[in-house]
């Protein structure tokens, strides 16, 4: 049986079928806590803002316009939603390291763990609006095409913004030393 | 670049670049210098939720959405964790004097208690010493234990599938309950005794057991999450006092 999409997906969820919803939860919450931990560098803040985007999502799947693909209404609530938070705390959060057990040797979970905190810090030095193209792009594997409809701007000022945020992302990490 | 990079160059343009590329040693080594970042930001894991969260988000949406009805206090307090436990606890200290005061709560239970909810001068503040998640089928969320003074904090943010049973088992008798807090205004049942405080609970709560610490000795709390008398989940949470 082929696996139903995210339309068919929604339109069962606004008929009150909760198994659907769940469905679209277990595709996209890791991307969604991704982004925001992305963007807030504080697991905590992330999955609280996870929470509230898939309530908000559920509240309002009747207002979603199926003309638009719904990881980029939900990508875009997500990294409006963190943005939101970010301009509440308006303070950097320290590092976190919480290693994760997934069967690798000691030396490569301190190697990894050490190059998601620097490109972590890199990152937190980067302004929002650029901060936001990288995580797209690189954490949640948009295109361009998809990064212009999730943050409704050309794809031209994607590319710019992306060139921009690579070279302050570069700049950062030569700072630090990498 | 970028776009070669990315693999969204067109088949024009990839021409250009390349002669570009072939006569420019130095847009050849800028062009290795950004594919390196590129691989390198890639190659960062993505990082998991945790897994409680699909339980909680799960328990908090209702069967139908439903629009035309105005939300409550709690459902504003529950639907936005972002007001975190600040606001919880606010509304939990109103609560709670209210259920203390009902006959819902035992009373049998309570005789080595020695303070309630309103003894707690800074009820906010305090470190996380320890906290543990629960992914359960019967019960989720995590439990934390923080420590404000002499007072130690655990902060309970769980949702459970039908009536559960939290047994808090910290032995050391020199160490009181001194306080109780809580969002939801029933459903909740505590007792103490010297040595543990049992919890009853069911659905999504958030709650805090204060605990008086005063020797600052070294506790383990030791709980116990049951139903019906089985035994869920069990976890134990640390605190050791600096030096």
């Amino acid at each position: 049986m082929s696996k139903p999409d995210d339309t068919t997906l929604i339109e069962r969820c606004i008929k009150g079928d909760r198994k659907a919803f769940e469905t679209l939860l277990i595709q996209y919450e890791k991307p969604v806590f991704n982004a925001a931990y992305r963007m807030l560098n504080n697991k905590e803040d992330a999955s609280d803002v996870t929470q509230t985007v898939f309530l908000k999502v559920y509240e309002n799947l009747d207002s979603f316009d199926p003309s638009r693909r719904f990881f980029s209404w939900l990508y875009r609530i997500a990294l409006n939603e963190s943005i939101n938070v970010l301009g509440k705390q308006k303070r950097l959060e320290p590092l976190q390291h919480e290693p994760a057990d997934d069967g690798k040797s000691p030396e490569q979970e301190v190697a990894s763990a050490e190059l998601s905190a620097e490109i972590q810090a890199a990152l937190m030095t980067v302004k929002t609006e650029y901060r936001t193209v990288v995580i797209l792009k690189h954490f949640l594997g948009c295109s361009y095409m998809e990064i212009s409809e999730v943050l409704e701007i050309p794809e031209k000022t994607v590319k710019s913004r992306l060139y921009s945020a690579r070279q302050m992302l570069k700049d950062a990490l030569t700072r630090s030393g990498n | 670049m970028n776009a070669d990079i990315d693999g969204e160059i067109d088949q024009a343009d990839k021409g250009h670049l390349d002669e570009f590329l072939a006569a420019n040693d130095e847009a050849c080594a800028l062009r290795a210098e950004l594919e390196t970042l590129c691989g390198t930001i890639d190659s960062v894991e993505a990082v998991s939720p945790p897994p409680h969260i699909r339980h909680v988000i799960m328990n908090a949406v209702k069967p139908t959405p439903t629009k035309t009805e105005s939300p409550g206090i709690l459902d504003i307090l529950f639907a936005s964790p972002v007001l975190k436990y600040s606001a919880t606890f606010a509304a939990g200290v109103l609560l709670t004097m209210s259920i203390l005061s009902s006959d819902e709560i035992s009373h049998r239970a309570f005789d080595d208690v020695t303070g309630l909810v309103g003894t707690i001068s800074d009820p906010i503040s305090g470190d996380i010493v320890n906290s543990i998640s629960v992914d359960n089928a019967g019960v989720a969320g995590q439990v934390s234990l923080r420590r404000a003074g002499s007072m130690l904090i655990l902060d309970f943010d769980l949702v459970t599938n039908g009536p559960v049973e939290i047994e808090a088992d910290y032995r050391d008798r020199s160490i009181w309950f001194n306080g109780f807090a809580q969002l939801e205004s029933s459903g909740t049942t505590i007792s103490a005794k010297s040595g543990s405080v049992t919890l009853g609970m069911e659905g999504k709560r958030r709650y805090a057991v204060y605990l008086q610490n005063s020797g600052e000795r070294d506790v383990t709390v030791n709980l116990r999450f049951l139903t019906g008398g089985e035994v869920l989940h069990e976890a134990s949470l640390k605190f050791e006092p600096e030096d």
